[in-house]
């Protein structure tokens, strides 16, 4: 059994539309691991298969995770294995609290079959207490647990959000797509904050982004090259600042030159 | 009034022994046998969307007065000049004060229904709050229907003197009928100069009522309502529910939460009228429907010709649990003057959001757990102006057993 992230020729089309072409990734237990591309190359498709979106039928290919085969399981399933995707377009429920839907995610992913829930689920005093101390090292104010999930947040405050869930459901991947898109320096650096808190030998990550500028405050390991629904390249993190210094340009016409 | 008669067995002459034989005063004895007549002769209403098939009026008994009736407040308020008790206490106490205020609001040869509301009306509750008197705690009237093929026609009367200010919840519960039962309840609240109101009325009937009420408010001068609706039980409801801002500065914010599943036919029908100048109304009527229940929005923004900078927007949001339920939302605005200040409206209509589902999902949430706190969380806005915690839980518990 491994706990590392492991993707197999994965093939996925939305509509009828393929997007993924046969997808290989590794991503190693603990390791921050980067996926750059430029737009429209599958990255964030990747991030919403692995999720089990069910706009995406996946038409070949595996995904592993602590020795269960991932396609499989039901999207509440994937998260209680400890998979965990950081949206880029976090969905407001309205009338829903962001306090009631922690409590929520934390208990379902403490419930036990054949176990009364009201023996499983989270004491309140620690709910409060966890909640608490996660928003303040996000550097969010007590009342944002009282409002509506998501409804009438600011870019910043959606991304935030995300990261108190992933604090608090202690996740042992996180999936973070294109966390950095719509934040100002200060969110950024507050987000990857968050991020470095966690991510390490309990919590993998893998980035999803389109610059570089992420990777400055959240250092891979790994990066990894998207285009037109395949892993082109792979390096360190100096794969990263050739491609910020150079764009994406050179590398598809390295790759098409070599075809 | 009481009697052991059917609907079809009963005559004007009845009415008026009954009424008389109750010691009831000769003015409300006229109204009764007035309202009789109308009764009598009105042709049924022609209400195509709802559905009155199953309701045979005729085989029905009006009940005895007053075992239906619970009113719930603290005796102490007495001593401020509060009055909160029935209404059949009241017509000994506060005989003038009823004959000048009840009916001014609502209009009883309106219809065949609100005409036999009005012959036959037993009981109910009064509320009076003397000016300037603040009462926090929440005042209850709870009105039930013990048997099935009676019928009960309930009135609240609310008034309020200048600068006043009262909580009440209105609600209306029994058992599972099988066989169908009426109710036929009028509420007039009289909100004077002023005063403010947070008024809950909460229908939570048993199977088998049919529900065909009334409700109206008048608003003086700086006068306001929070008004909640909840429709929830019951056979067939179909409330005319109105909101009148007659004084210049008056306010109206009303919530309402409708929720049919099984075969029920849940019909609403709020009116926001404008009289006033510079009032302000807000209404948001959200409904979810199950299964092959049928539920209708029939509101109304009007703005008569003598209002002047009237700022108001309607809402209505519909939510389809089952490819079989229907909700017909049909809201309306008429205008007859040309001065407005802000008129808006908005509505949505649809299944349980999917992307939704999924967030909550990919947090580790069953999908049937989402949904229902999807559907909870639409309504939480109307539930959350439920001032009695115990009532909120209960209706909780009431709706998501209908989810």
């Amino acid at each position: 059994m491994s706990n590392d992230l492991i993707i197999k020729d994965l093939q996925a089309k939305i509509d009828d539309k393929e997007i993924l072409k046969g997808v290989n990734l590794t991503v190693q237990h603990g390791s921050v691991h980067a996926i750059m591309g430029p737009n429209g190359g599958g990255k964030s498709t990747l991030a919403h298969v692995i999720a089990g979106h069910p706009s995406y039928t996946v038409t070949g290919g595996e995904i592993w995770y602590k020795g269960q085969n991932v396609l499989e399981l039901d999207i509440d399933e994937r998260s209680k294995l400890g998979l965990f995707l950081a949206f880029q377009y976090p969905v407001a429920v309205p009338g829903v609290t962001v306090a009631n839907f922690l409590r929520a995610a934390i208990n379902a992913h403490r419930a036990e079959a054949g176990k009364d829930p009201k023996t499983t689920s989270i004491p309140v005093a620690q709910f409060r207490k966890q909640l608490r101390e996660g928003m303040a090292a996000l550097e969010m104010d007590e009342a944002f647990a009282r409002r509506y999930l998501n409804e009438g947040f600011s870019g910043g405050e959606k991304k935030r959000l995300e990261i108190l869930q992933m604090t608090m459901l202690a996740p042992t991947m996180a999936v973070m797509d294109e966390t950095d898109s719509g934040l100002d320096i200060d969110a950024l650096r507050i987000v990857a904050g968050g991020v470095n808190r966690l991510a390490g030998p309990q919590m993998g990550a893998l980035v999803i982004t389109h610059y570089q500028r992420l990777l400055d405050y959240i250092k891979p390991q790994f990066v990894s090259v998207m285009m037109d629904g395949r892993f082109v390249r792979e390096g360190g993190p100096e794969l990263a600042l050739e491609l910020e210094e150079k764009g994406y340009d050179w590398l598809r016409e390295e790759l098409t030159g070599a075809a | 009034m009481t009697t052991s008669l059917t609907l079809k067995d009963m005559t004007a002459e009845q009415i008026v022994a009954l009424s008389v034989a109750a010691g009831e005063p000769d003015w409300l004895t006229e109204r009764r046998r007035e309202a009789w007549a109308f009764f009598a002769q009105a042709a049924p209403p022609e209400w195509r969307r709802t559905n009155l098939s199953g309701l045979n009026p005729e085989a029905l008994v009006p009940t005895q007065a007053p075992q239906g009736t619970a009113i719930q407040w603290d005796a102490e308020l007495a001593g401020s000049g509060v009055v909160f008790t029935t209404m059949a206490a009241a017509l000994r106490s506060h005989e003038a004060l009823i004959k000048a205020k009840m009916d001014t609001a609502v209009v009883p040869l309106d219809h065949k229904f609100s005409a036999l509301r009005a012959a036959l009306w037993q009981d109910g509750a009064f509320l009076y709050v003397p000016k300037g008197v603040a009462i926090d705690m929440p005042l209850r009237v709870c009105y039930t229907l013990a048997d099935a093929n009676q019928a009960i026609f309930p009135r609240t009367l609310v008034i309020l003197e200048d600068n006043a200010s009262v909580t009440l919840i209105e609600e209306f519960t029994s058992h599972n009928h099988v066989a169908a039962a009426l109710a036929g309840p009028v509420t007039e609240i009289l909100a004077g100069p002023g005063s403010s109101i947070r008024f809950s009325s909460v229908q939570h009937w048993g199977a088998g009522v049919y529900h065909i009420g009334g409700q109206k408010v008048v608003l003086g001068r700086d006068a306001s309502i929070e008004w909640t609706s909840v429709s929830l039980g019951g056979q067939v409801q179909h409330v005319e529910a109105e909101a009148r801002l007659e004084g210049n500065g008056s306010q109206v914010h009303w919530l309402g939460a409708t929720f049919g599943n099984g075969t029920q036919n849940l019909v609403i029908a709020p009116w926001l009228r404008h009289v006033g100048y510079n009032a302000e109304s807000f209404m948001q009527f959200k409904t979810v429907v199950n299964d092959s229940a049928y539920s209708v929005f029939d509101g109304m923004i009007k703005i008569e010709h003598e209002s002047k900078a009237t700022s108001t927007r309607l809402e209505e949001h519909a939510l389809h649990l089952s490819p079989k339920a229907r909700n017909d939302s049909i809201p309306g605005l008429k205008i007859d003057t040309n001065d407005v200040l802000k008129g808006g409206h908005a509505s949505t209509s649809g299944d349980v959001d999917d992307t939704q589902l999924f967030y909550m999902q990919a947090r580790g949430i069953k999908r049937d757990d989402a949904r229902r706190m999807i559907v909870m969380g639409f309504f939480e806005p109307a539930l959350n102006r439920i001032p009695v915690e115990a009532l909120r839980d209960e209706l909780t518990g009431i709706i998501e057993g209908k989810i």
